[in-house]
């Protein structure tokens, strides 16, 4: 049984270590967790044109004092891999990526299996340390300790979100 | 029409009014030139991840809305990530303006032509994108002119100077994670 619950507390995970700037390229897992970011006062969300730019957004903004997260499929994932080398790796900059896992478990959409098989070894090649909390539980256990690393160690950490936790797409 | 304009000229007429800006400088070209004309804390030198001056940029003027933040990009890496200029315009940051060293050749990888030597002008792009205040620029004057309007009123602006071609002479200093960190912490300072 998947916990509609879990959306909301992911945000707070995030609300509650000091993250409140936030940059997305929606999909429809991510959608849930904007909704709690949308309606907060507290937090500004910038849709950004390619996820890419987001990882550059947020950087900035960890430079100007803040932190960020960016909320995206593992496509966006893909899209960043550069950036998050070069800027996020290279300089020391943190930032909390948010990835729901397409492409794995019950995938519909055979295009999207590849990026969703590639993205555990993409982040791993990347030194990028990454939890998949299958329950609102294990979500809560591991996740305050994932943002406090982030910016303990000055680099990215990755939730990915898989359909266990969040009953993934239907297609 | 060929521009006479240089980077170095256009570097320094913008360091000579700079008091406590952000300069963020993009990978190459533009943070060498920095570097060696106006080499400050409040500098944000980029030494990787083409395309991202624009938003690293957006990303430092949305955190800290008091301080005025100019990018120094290159035209090569501005149409790596022309959404940006979209962003920029949904945003719409007061405290934001976009300088372009629009010299229309990647400079670093030995001057092969990008599209602004055919038909595209970034300035078209930006008001398309929905930024009003979108400026091309040509000669020292109009640069000066520039530079005062994006340095008092408010933005965000685009300005696309139109530079020579031709490499900045010296080699960049790459301590990427010092210059990281010592800017993040001038910019604290700066309450």
């Amino acid at each position: 049984m998947i916990d509609p619950s879990w959306s909301k507390h992911l945000a707070d995970v995030l609300r509650r270590n000091d993250v409140r700037m936030f940059a997305t390229v929606p999909d429809y897992i991510v959608s849930h967790v904007l909704e709690h970011l949308w309606a907060d006062p507290e937090c500004r969300v910038v849709t950004v044109t390619r996820e890419e730019e987001g990882i550059g957004l947020l950087s900035g903004a960890w430079l100007g004092g803040r932190r960020g997260a960016l909320l995206m499929q593992n496509s966006g994932l893909g899209n960043c891999v550069n950036a998050l080398a070069s800027l996020n790796v290279a300089s020391q900059i943190p930032i909390v990526l948010v990835v729901s896992h397409r492409g794995d478990l019950g995938e519909f959409n055979p295009a999207q299996v590849p990026m969703g098989q590639a993205a555990a070894p993409i982040l791993d090649a990347l030194g990028i340390r990454w939890i998949k909390p299958s329950s609102v539980a294990e979500l809560e256990a591991q996740g305050d300790g994932l943002v406090k690393l982030a910016y303990t160690r000055g680099l990215p950490v990755a939730f990915v979100l898989p359909p266990e936790l969040t009953g993934g797409k239907q297609g | 029409m060929s521009a006479t304009l240089t980077r170095t000229a256009a570097t320094r007429l913008l360091a000579e009014r700079l008091t406590s800006e952000v300069v963020v400088s993009n990978l190459g070209q533009a943070s060498l030139e920095l570097q060696q004309s106006a080499d400050r804390p409040l500098n944000c030198y980029t030494f990787g991840s083409m395309g991202q001056c624009s938003s690293i940029g957006l990303g430092l003027a949305l955190a800290r809305p008091d301080v005025r933040v100019v990018c120094l990009d290159g035209d090569g890496s501005l149409l790596m990530n022309l959404g940006s200029l979209c962003t920029i315009a949904t945003e719409a940051p007061r405290n934001l303006a976009l300088v372009i060293w629009d010299n229309e050749v990647h400079q670093t990888t030995g001057g092969q032509p990008t599209a602004t030597a055919a038909r595209s002008s970034l300035a078209a792009i930006a008001r398309g994108a929905g930024v009003e205040k979108a400026l091309e620029v040509r000669t020292e004057e109009e640069l000066g002119r520039a530079y005062d309007r994006i340095l008092r009123e408010d933005g965000p602006f685009v300005v696309s100077v139109k530079i020579a071609r031709g490499r900045t002479e010296g080699r960049l200093d790459r301590d990427v994670v010092g210059y990281a960190r010592r800017f993040r912490q001038a910019l604290a300072a700066r309450s």
